[in-house]
């Protein structure tokens, strides 16, 4: 599955523009897949039918789309200005390696340099109106032949294996999540399962809202990179997940609430089998769950996810064996969700 | 000279300023096949000598710094994240990069720990991190850190050169390797060639920190003339009016003051236009910021001069040259070397 995330996360999908990413995750489904659907906001739903059918539907969903950034304006010396499409801090934007456009041209965001500037213009962090990328035009109409506004940028950010069983690259936030559900398809299921590669999670589920709208899921399961929080700066009660602990699962969240019955239920079935996994101590931000939790007549939804270091940034970190842990998670909620009925 | 990957043999090795024994090798084998002798001093200087075998001729000196920026461990936590302070870094370009740490055991990387969106508080992401504040995440627990790494070691800006649009090139420690490689290419276009100085091509050490490795070659070596070949900036979208700073593109800039002799400066010039090279010019009253400061009091005096290449981003990990830059600079140097008869 390593070398499958590897190459998810080489692929761009900023929220709206997620054709190169879905693309590649359907050459890997095709095979799998007993029916594929790109719905009319570029969601990829796939049916991947088992021995028998469900009672009812039941939807796995990871999000395609990666924290990115949209061009909004070229300006006359040839540099990009831009908006960001999903919630990042300016400050990691600084120094970054860029890809801007589908023609993926490389360029660069930084700050005239240190000898230029004083000790008090260092105090400010530079918002993003004040930043650009640069790569090496040196008019708008050049500029213009590489991208315009509207099109999208995202970082570029190499692959790292390193430390003990680390991966550093961007968008593990949530190809891990892709590729988990991957797996899953190339595995089999004992009953018909969808699984749903969503658009737009990083500006509100947007995907996973007509994703689940169309499948009226009475179970869900969504598989996310979330935030570890085990890093110098965050109070020890504000530690949601650890690194090296496992799967991390919801119990609430902004979204979503999730049945403390079918948890406890799983998250048991998890102990007998030795599967690691860690409650998400926090009930911040909001999921693709949340989307499934409301739709239709409403759904058990479960909150599944790897612990990541640094989501959002160029730089999202995974301990690899709690991405072994977050699939065997998964296929068990798959094996097992229905028998709660 | 293929200028990409020329660069990227000195930029993929590290050489943070007092270690720079890792460039200087490479260095010293880009260098060997220009001269008649290559030797690494106990500095980490890189020296090359080319004789022109005539009796008496003068000493010119061509100096270009190997060492780079960088910053240096100063904990390791028993988590296994390490504090460090920086060497000439804008700590705003930081969180949430990739850096190399230069352990005992070699180069490994880390990523320096930024906080998500999630768990920031209101504001938060205005305020300027100091580089004290920050940590590095080297993905091993506190008894791996402690095992691989020690307070006191060097870590780097990770990455290699890359190409951007328009003939330009990108990447970490542009500053100054890509003045070595501009001396090469003069070395190139000297190749077999008469002279009547002899040469002595210098890839210094220690500029970051006061330029002591030049200082040490002007001490030894004693050169009658030397040219301090060095990064300038280049003008950024975000310069202000009063910034001083140079056109990329615009060729090499040729340094006027105290620093840079004006006879000197102005024989550059003269040769400039005589063989129609694009050059700029530059006020410098005092301190020019380059080796020319260290080797110019040495040994009775040195007629030094500072020849610079424009540079956008100084310091960065994205530092950006334009390759036409780097060939007017080596043809601004070969000129001059070839009319050169030890007397300005």
């Amino acid at each position: 599955m390593k070398e499958l995330l590897k190459e998810l996360c080489a692929m761009s999908g900023a929220p709206g523009y997620e054709d190169e990413i879905r693309q590649r995750i359907q050459e890997h489904i095709r095979p799998y897949a007993d029916q594929m659907i790109v719905d009319p906001l570029g969601n990829l739903l796939a049916l991947k039918k088992g021995k028998a059918p469900r009672k009812a539907p039941m939807m796995v969903c990871a999000h395609m789309d990666e924290v990115g950034f949209l061009i909004t304006r070229v300006t006359e010396d040839g540099m990009f200005k831009l908006a960001a499409a999903g919630g990042v801090d300016p400050r990691v934007l600084v120094g970054r390696r860029m890809e801007v456009g589908p023609k993926k041209v490389k360029g660069v965001i930084s700050l005239k340099a240190i000898h230029l500037t004083t000790p008090e213009e260092r105090k400010q962090a530079p918002g993003l109106d004040t930043l650009y990328i640069d790569i090496g035009a040196s008019s708008k109409k050049e500029a213009e032949q590489f991208a315009r506004a509207g099109d999208f940028a995202t970082f570029d950010s190499r692959w790292v294996e390193f430390g003990d069983q680390r991966v550093k690259s961007k968008a593990i936030d949530d190809r891990i999540g892709c590729a988990v559900l991957i797996k899953l398809m190339e595995e089999g299921v004992d009953r018909d399962t969808w699984f749903v590669f969503a658009v737009g999670e990083e500006i509100g589920s947007r995907g996973a809202k007509a994703a689940a709208s169309f499948i009226k899921p009475r179970w869900g399961l969504v598989v996310e990179g979330t935030t570890a929080g085990d890093v110098p700066g965050v109070a020890e009660h504000e530690v949601s997940c650890r690194q090296g602990k496992g799967a991390v699962v919801s119990l609430a969240d902004r979204g979503s609430v999730y049945d403390r019955d079918f948890v406890r239920r799983l998250v048991g079935l998890a102990d007998e089998q030795g599967i690691r996994w860690q409650y998400r101590a926090s009930m911040n931000g909001g999921t693709d769950a949340g989307a499934m939790h409301l739709a239709g007549e409403g759904s058990q939804v479960f909150g599944l996810a790897a612990p990541v270091r640094y989501i959002h940034s160029a730089s999202n970190v995974l301990y690899w064996p709690d991405a072994e842990e977050v699939l065997k998670m998964a296929r068990l909620v798959v094996k097992e969700a229905e028998q709660d009925d | 000279m293929e200028l990409l990957e020329t660069i990227r043999s000195l930029t993929d090795v590290y050489g943070v300023s007092g270690d720079e024994f890792g460039v200087s090798a490479v260095a010293a084998e880009l260098l060997k096949p220009y001269v008649d002798q290559v030797e690494i001093d106990k500095l980490g200087n890189v020296i090359g000598r080319r004789s022109c075998g005539k009796p008496g001729a003068k000493k010119l000196m061509l100096d270009a710094h190997l060492d780079q920026i960088g910053f240096m461990i100063t904990q390791i936590t028993e988590e296994g994240f390490c504090r460090f302070i920086g060497m000439g870094v804008d700590q705003r370009m930081l969180l949430g990069s990739e850096l190399t740490v230069l352990t005992k055991e070699g180069p490994i990387p880390a990523v320096v720990c930024c906080l998500p969106p999630h768990i920031q508080n209101p504001g938060d992401n205005k305020k300027s991190v100091p580089i004290d504040e920050m940590a590095l995440d080297l993905g091993l627990n506190g008894e791996q850190a402690k095992k691989l790494v020690r307070i006191g070691d060097y870590a780097a800006f990770s990455e290699e050169a890359f190409a951007l649009q328009n003939d330009l090139l990108c990447g970490k420690s542009m500053d100054d390797r890509a003045c070595f490689v501009c001396i090469l290419l003069a070395l190139e276009a000297l190749k077999d060639q008469e002279l009547d100085v002899d040469l002595i091509i210098l890839g210094s050490t220690k500029e970051e920190v006061g330029g002591h490795g030049a200082r040490a070659r002007a001490f030894a070596d004693r050169p009658d003339y030397a040219i301090a070949i060095d990064v300038c900036h280049a003008k950024t979208a975000d310069s202000k009016p009063g910034d001083r700073v140079s056109d990329l593109g615009g060729g090499p800039v040729i340094a006027f003051g105290s620093n840079s002799v004006p006879r000197f400066a102005r024989r550059l010039t003269e040769i400039a236009r005589a063989k129609e090279i694009p050059y700029q010019i530059e006020a410098i009253p005092a301190h020019s910021g380059t080796n020319a400061w260290a080797i110019q009091t040495e040994e009775g005096g040195v007629c030094t001069a500072v020849v610079s290449l424009p540079l956008k981003y100084m310091h960065s990990p994205v530092e950006t040259l334009k390759q036409s830059d780097m060939r007017q600079t080596g043809r601004l140097l070969c000129e001059f070397v070839r009319s050169f008869d030890g007397n300005l």
